[in-house]
Formats: structure tokens, C-alpha cells, sequence
């Protein structure tokens, strides 16, 4: 049914028989959608057509960014809106902008070239790490609301954005980081000049004079980096000895601490050797290592953080003479009446009034297929108005919702997330341990043989074995592991889960949505007349076309829509297609156009909808959520890892255990509430199980995170996405697949590192504590060592 | 060797002066985003004053041959 042909704008599939084309770069393209046909004619009439040549993947559909009416956008030209986010400088206004939809560095550029390009914006820049837009325009000439609209005209949503207290201090935080790397860096270059002067290696008949003037530089140049770059290392170290716990930290503020100490009482007497240099080295390599290791640690925590958007901005409110008037969701009260249009989100929790129509609410319990509801039943917040308009009486909003209910529960099974130990850490308390006692034992000797020489000794010891590469070991494979998973589709947004995947041995999947694709897709169709499926399914798609209902997108789409179109809500379309009058929907309606009886629906599983003339019915559609093609490959690479596999979904249909079945899953429980599952996770955690979780509801959220490892899917709700530790942004599980064979090479990259690491600080032990490591070979030893690592981290770059 | 009571303020000046532009620098906005600058090089091509100094370059130089591509 489908041609291989993908969307020259998105990259999926062309519906067969689409007539959707535009020219871009001298040719005629096919597009997928009507979506993204208009983007594609709105970049190129900006003369922006170098987009294509240069993007180096696929745009998103626009279709998947979340839906905004013109005049929900105008109410961000209301000043006491935008109070909050938007600064006014003269004529000119300034404001952030979180973009969502950018899929590639030439999205960036044309952004910025397109809101450039339009009359009274002065300025607009991307920041592609963290997705954020600047932007400062004139508001006597064009109005926020425009600058949204024309942003969605090229295919990404803009949302107004202001920095909250923790994204500031994470910002700051880099900057401080980065100051640090810098003054480490710059100064180590001068006090190395310095104090390799005064080495015996490289000592061309110094003055005793010059040796001091020397010294005495390279101990004022040095005091900053102790000072300034290295207090995290010293806290550190104390925080960990007030917790009675050896780690890298106290073993580099020895080093550290040790070879200033000493420099210090060696440039006021003008005896003993100078471990200046070390000091800078150190402080540069570490504080490198730890940069990179939280630049990949936290990469996307700034980008999704704050785009928790699970309900809409704005609703219909209803006054009194039953107009309805748009208004922001904080402006709503208890007792309202909203009007809510088919195809948009529930603002609160409430009754329905007036209105029938059935209400999607897979997000928040896992049920795949909308569920009827009309007068005076309850509603729930988040879920989304399916058929007809909708009247309702506020009954719950913010705080009190269930939706709210629900991220409570996340908070606390955040709070009792597992922490898993990191491999690093455990090397580290062994090692230092161990060179702890070693530097006692050869102190305690030399200084039975030679107690001049024995405090140096030491030193030397402590200096050379300080675990610069051993701390490097981690952050290097990590930040190439990170990229190259990023390559593969897979975002990770915290670090723990390429160590912590050896640790896993139980996997929970969620069903809808997950293991399936969580939306309705035609699966079959069966003929009851002279027509063929084809003729059928072009006489459906023409019913459908134009139609908000989330089945409608499952007959895909088509270039000419029916006439005299009417919607019975609850019941189907009616149309008339080249003169010929049609009914499509529930069988009961579609029969009556032919005044008959209603057929019964001859399956079980699924949606069935009946297609019929006045004549009688002509054929059956069943629809049905499909199983994702890569899902019994990923279930097969879960099974080879010897990990115990769990079904968990919201959905009390029997479709749970027949997904089960057909993947070979044995233990599949449906039906449970987001507590149940989370009952189930604290239950394996009991046992001693490690977890992890794939999901994408709302639902899911408080299991993601509680789970000692959780992913979301790339089409997951904001909520999910931000509270899982790695996001499958390509949706597809065959990634993840790919992603787990490179976390086991991850891991064995850190193994080795930490291998080698330690190797070499065992190899110079010796060494050192016959006194032969001064400290020109404690330089080139830890540089060489310290390059060795990072080489063998980059060949995880290749995918 | 006298020389050297010069140089060695002049480099710990020099040092003073390059950390004060790093602070500036940082301060600036200049390292927080480390990704799109990399690409953003890629578009000069598309930019109408870089093609038509290209192309005037091109007529100045060899006067004979076809612009490049």
C-alpha cells in the first residue's frame, strides 16, 4: 500500500497516488503531507533553499509539533503575558525563544536567516546546544505573535521561554568551569618555563641568583591554580574523609596539596626539586576531564528541562451568554465552563456538560483506543477531546488534578532512584589504598637509610601515582560514547547508563506506544462488494480527509476530500464522492444509509469500521495499534543479555496478552494504574533486581524514574522524556539495540583505561621509591599516560 | 643574562592580560555554545555578499575565465 519513496522535507514514507510536490533546488520533490509541502514552499520563497543541500538530516514532521491556533499565539502580544519573558529595550524588544523541531545544524541557520530576513527584527541567534533562541525586534513593526507564526511557517515551534533558577546555576557553573580550565591552562604554560629552567636535565650553568628569582616566579605563578582552580578537589577530598570514604579526590589534593607544600619550603631554602609544574598539569587535566564528563553527563538536561508541557496554554473559556473568549490556563477558575473543540487537549479536571465524543487517554492510563464518553462524565486533565465539541465544568485544575496526582508520585520514586556505584570510584579506593600504604612503608625505609632524602622520595612517589589518567579514564569514553550513541538516535541526558547497563538484569517494557506504535494504523481491509481494497480504501481516505479524528490519519492522505461533508459524532462521516453518497464509521449508521441492519462486526480485536452507499455496506476496515517492526528484534537482544523481560501496560484489553504472545514475553500484566507499577519496580527492587524501563506515558513516568535505568521514547510525552535517563529520539528499537553493543564496548573502553591507568602508576611505584623519578619523568610519564587514554576513549567515535 | 629581569615581568604581565581577555571572553557568551559555530562556516556559501565577492575576485584576477562554481 505504501511506495518506499520518503518525504524529500521529513523523510516518510509518500502515501501512494500523493499529489503533494513542490520544486526545491531545480527539481520537483514529493512530499508526504500537505505539512510539509507548505514548509518546503515557505523555505523556498525565502530564497533559503541552501537548507537542503546542506542539512544533514531529515526536518521533522510538522505535523508531530504540538498544535497552536492563531489566537492562542496572539495572546502572547498581551503585555501582562509577556511581563514575564520579554525585555524592552527602546523601540526594541528582546526575548528567548526554546525552539522545538530542530533536527540538524542547517536548521539553526535557517532560522536565523529567515527571522532576519523579515522587516523589524534586529537580531536572531541560535544556540544550537541548548535550542534556544535569541531574538530582538521591533514591536511597532511586527508582534511576538508573527515572529511564532513565521517559525511555524519554516516548520518549528517557538515557546517562550525564561531561565529558571536551576538552568542559571548550571550555567554559571560552566562558565565558572571554563574560567578555571583557562587561568589552569594559561598559567601551567609559564610556571612549566619556569621551573624546567631549574631541572638538572635541562640546568645550562644557573646562577644560583637566577635559580631563585626562578623559583620564586614559578611559586607566584603557581599559588592561583592551587587557589582559584583546585578548591573543588580539596573540598571534595574533605567532604569524602568526613564520610570515611578514600576516593580521587583525596588522592589528587595530595598529590596537589604535597607538591605545593613542598615547593613552597623548597623556594624559600633553595634545596630539593620543584613539582610546580605538576601542580598545573594536574589541575588542567582534571579539570578537563571533569568538564567533559559533565558536558556528557548533563548535554540535554538544559535543552528538555523546562518543556514540560503536558497541558495546553490556553482554553475556551464559556462566559455567561455562552461566548466563548480564549484565555491563558491560569486564568481559569473552579466552576467554569470550557469549551473544548475535537482535537484539542482537556485543560482541567471535570464533568462534561454538554456534548458526546470519546477522549484519547493513552498518555496518562495505557488504553490504546479512545473511550466514549457524554453528559456528566468525568474527564481527566492531559487527555485529548477526540470527536465532537465538548462543554465542561472545571472541577480540578493545577495542584489538584490527577495529573498532578501522577507527578507527585514521579518526585517520590525519584527520590528513591538507586544510585549505581561507579566504576571509577571503586578503582580508586583500591588504588589509593594501596599507594597509601606503599608511600608509608618506603617513607618508614628511607628513612632508616637516608632521612634527608626520604620526605622527596615520598613526594615523588605520591605525585608520579597521582590518577590523572585514572580520573581521565571515564570522562574521555563517556563523552565519545555519548556522541556516537547520539549519531545512532539514542540522547543520552545522565551518564550512569553506559557503566550501569552491565548491572541491569530485569527490563520492563511498556505496551501502547512502546513495544507498538500507539496510534490506530489500517490493518486490514475486507470487501463485501464488487469493489477492491484500492477502490475502497481511495473512498475512505476522501471521506476522511479533513477530518481532526486521530483514525482518519491511518487512511493516509488524499488529494481531493468528499462533498457535503457531515460528522455524526460518535457514530461516522457521511460524504458524497463522485456523486455517489457514502457513509463511514460505526456499522449500525453506515447500514441505516441503506436502511438496513446493522452487521455484526465479525472480528474481536481492534477497531472495525464499516464503509457503505446507499446500496448496502461495501467493506470493513480494522484498524488496529501494530506492533513496531524492530520489536521482536529488540525483545531477541534483551533475551541474548539474559535479562528477565516484563510487560507492564495500562491497557485492560486482551490486546496485552496477545502482544505477549506474539512476542514470546511470559510475564504481562495490563490494567495497572501508575501506582501499580510502581509497586511492581519497588518490588524487583526488593528483590535485589536491577532495572530497566522503556516507556513513553505519562503513565510510565514515575517507573521511569525509579528505574535504575530508563529510556523514553522520542515520541514520549515532555514528562517522560524528562524524567528518563536517555531519550530514543529515532524511535526506533532496532538503536537501541545497536546502543546496548556499544555500551558493552563502552564499558570495556573504561575497563581498559582504568587498566592501563593503573598499570602505569604500578610501574612507576618501584621507580620511585628507589628515588630515579624526578620530576621531568614524572611529567612525561603522566602526559604519555594520560595521552594513551584518551586515544583508546576516541576509538569509540567509530560507530 | 640581565635581560632576563625584564622578560620575566613582561611574561607574567602578558599572562595577567591573557587570562583578563579569557574572563572577557567567557563572560561574554563566547564558549557556551561550542556546536553551531563549526557549522554555521558551511552557509557562507549561500550568503549573496560572499558569492558576489567571489565572483569579483574572480573577474579582477583572470578577467578570461568563466566564474567559479
Amino acid at each position: 500500500m505504501s511506495s518506499p519513496l520518503p518525504c524529500y522535507h521529513c523523510g516518510l514514507p509518500v502515501p501512494a497516488g500523493s499529489r503533494f510536490e513542490a520544486r526545491v533546488l531545480d527539481q520537483p520533490r514529493a512530499f508526504c503531507c500537505p505539512g510539509c509541502q507548505a514548509v518546503a514552499e515557505a523555505i523556498v520563497a525565502g530564497g533559503l533553499d541552501g537548507y537542503y543541500r546542506h542539512r544533514s538530516d531529515s526536518a521533522i514532521n510538522p505535523q508531530t509539533l504540538p498544535k497552536a491556533l492563531p489566537d492562542e499565539l496572539a495572546l502572547y502580544d498581551r503585555d501582562e503575558v509577556q511581563r514575564n519573558f520579554v525585555e524592552h529595550q527602546g523601540e526594541l524588544s528582546e526575548t528567548r525563544l526554546l525552539i522545538e523541531g530542530i533536527s540538524c545544524a542547517a536548521c539553526g541557520w535557517l532560522i536565523e536567516k529567515h527571522l532576519r530576513s523579515l522587516p523589524g527584527v534586529a537580531e536572531a541567534s541560535l544556540n544550537l546546544s541548548n535550542q534556544r533562541l535569541q531574538v530582538r525586534w521591533a514591536d511597532s513593526q511586527i508582534p511576538l505573535s508573527q515572529l511564532l507564526a513565521e517559525l511555524r511557517r519554516i516548520g518549528y515551534a517557538g515557546h517562550p521561554w525564561q531561565d529558571d533558577e536551576a538552568s542559571a546555576r548550571l550555567a554559571e557553573e560552566n562558565r565558572r568551569s571554563m574560567r578555571q580550565i583557562g587561568v589552569a591552562g594559561l598559567l601551567w604554560m609559564q610556571v612549566m618555563m619556569a621551573a624546567m629552567a631549574t631541572w638538572p636535565e635541562f640546568n645550562v650553568d644557573l646562577s644560583p641568583e637566577l635559580d631563585k628569582i626562578l623559583r620564586w616566579t614559578s611559586l607566584f605563578l603557581t599559588t592561583p591554580i592551587v587557589f582559584y582552580c583546585c578548591g573543588q578537589f580539596f573540598r571534595g577530598a574533605l567532604r569524602d574523609l568526613r564520610t570515611r570514604h578514600l576516593t580521587m579526590d583525596v588522592s589528587v589534593s595530595l598529590a596537589i596539596g604535597g607538591a605545593y607544600v613542598a615547593g613552597i619550603w623548597s623556594t624559600v631554602t633553595g634545596v630539593g626539586e620543584l613539582y610546580f609544574d605538576a601542580v598545573g598539569m594536574f589541575a588542567l587535566f582534571l579539570l578537563a576531564g571533569r568538564y567533559l564528563e559533565r558536558r556528557a553527563r548533563e548535554r540535554t538536561a538544559a535543552a528538555t528541562a523546562q518543556l514540560v508541557s503536558l497541558l495546553p496554554p490556553s482554553c475556551l473559556r464559556l462566559d455567561e451568554r455562552g461566548q466563548s473568549q480564549r484565555v491563558l490556563l491560569r486564568e481559569l477558575a473552579i466552576g467554569d465552563r470550557v469549551l473544548v473543540p475535537p482535537g484539542a487537549q482537556l485543560p482541567a479536571d471535570g464533568r462534561i456538560l454538554a456534548g458526546q465524543s470519546s477522549i484519547d487517554e493513552s498518555l496518562l492510563t495505557g488504553e490504546y483506543l479512545p473511550l466514549p464518553r457524554g453528559e456528566g462524565d468525568a474527564v481527566t486533565a492531559g487527555t485529548l477531546n477526540v470527536e465532537g465539541p465538548l462543554t465542561i465544568e472545571v472541577g480540578a485544575l493545577g495542584e489538584n488534578t490527577r495529573l498532578s496526582a501522577i507527578v507527585r508520585l514521579l518526585e517520590r520514586a525519584q527520590a528513591d532512584k538507586p544510585r549505581m556505584a561507579e566504576l571509577a570510584d571503586r578503582v580508586a579506593q583500591w588504588f589509593l589504598l594501596v599507594v597509601l600504604g606503599f608511600a608509608a612503608v618506603v617513607g618508614v625505609v628511607w628513612w632508616q637509610i637516608d632521612s634527608e632524602r626520604a620526605f622527596w622520595i615520598v613526594l615523588a612517589l605520591l605525585v608520579a601515582t597521582c590518577p590523572c589518567a585514572l580520573s581521565l579514564a571515564t570522562p574521555t569514553a563517556l563523552t565519545t560514547a555519548t556522541g556516537s550513541l547520539h549519531k545512532l538516535g539514542l540522547l543520552l541526558t545522565r551518564g550512569h547508563v553506559l557503566e550501569g547497563l552491565k548491572q541491569i538484569d530485569t527490563v520492563i517494557f511498556d505496551k501502547t506506544g512502546t513495544l507498538s506504535e500507539g496510534r490506530l494504523t489500517l490493518e486490514r481491509i475486507e470487501t463485501l462488494r464488487e469493489l477492491d481494497a484500492d477502490a475502497c480504501l481511495a473512498l475512505a481516505a476522501a471521506l476522511e480527509h479533513g477530518s481532526e479524528h486521530p483514525i482518519a490519519r491511518a487512511f493516509g492522505h488524499c488529494s481531493q476530500g468528499a462533498e457535503q461533508l457531515a460528522s455524526e459524532p460518535g457514530q461516522g462521516l457521511e460524504g458524497v464522492v463522485d456523486g455517489r453518497r457514502l457513509r463511514i464509521g460505526q456499522p449500525g449508521y453506515v447500514a441505516a444509509l441503506a436502511g438496513r441492519e446493522a452487521p455484526a462486526i465479525p472480528g474481536e480485536r481492534g477497531q472495525w469500521l464499516l464503509l457503505g452507499d446507499t446500496r448496502g455496506p461495501l467493506a470493513w476496515f480494522v484498524l488496529d495499534d501494530l506492533l513496531r517492526e524492530d520489536a521482536p528484534e529488540l525483545i531477541a537482544a534483551c533475551r541474548a543479555q539474559g535479562w528477565d523481560i516484563l510487560l507492564l501496560s495500562g491497557d485492560s484489553s486482551p490486546m496485552v496478552g496477545e502482544v505477549a504472545r506474539r512476542l514470546g514475553i511470559d510475564d504481562a500484566r495490563g490494567g495497572l494504574t501508575p501506582d501499580a507499577k510502581l509497586a511492581v519496580l519497588k518490588d524487583l527492587h526488593q528483590r535485589g533486581r536491577r532495572v530497566l524501563m522503556l516507556g513513553d506515558g505519562v503513565n510510565d513516568v514515575p517507573v521511569l524514574a525509579g528505574a535504575d535505568i530508563s529510556v523514553a521514547m522520542g515520541s514520549a510525552t515532555d514528562l517522560a522524556k524528562t524524567s528518563a535517563d536517555a531519550v530514543l529520539l529515532s524511535n526506533h528499537l532496532g538503536s537501541l539495540v545497536q546502543a546496548f553493543a556499544l555500551a558493552r564496548r563502552t564499558r570495556r573502553i573504561i575497563v581498559e583505561n582504568l587498566a592501563w591507568a593503573t598499570l602505569y602508576n604500578g610501574l612507576v611505584l618501584p621507580f620511585a621509591a628507589v628515588g630515579w623519578v624526578t620530576p621531568l619523568w614524572a611529567a612525561v610519564g603522566m602526559s604519555a599516560s594520560s595521552l594513551l587514554v584518551v586515544l583508546n576513549a576516541l576509538r569509540l567515535a567509530r560507530v | 643574562m640581565s635581560a632576563i629581569y625584564i622578560l620575566i615581568p613582561i611574561a607574567v604581565g602578558l599572562v595577567g592580560f591573557a587570562i583578563w581577555l579569557f574572563f572577557w571572553a567567557v563572560d561574554n557568551g563566547q564558549y557556551d555554545d561550542l556546536d553551531s559555530p563549526a557549522h554555521s562556516i558551511l552557509f557562507d556559501d549561500e550568503d549573496p555578499q560572499h558569492k558576489a565577492g567571489i565572483a569579483e575576485a574572480d573577474k579582477g584576477d583572470e578577467p578570461k575565465d568563466e566564474p567559479r562554481a
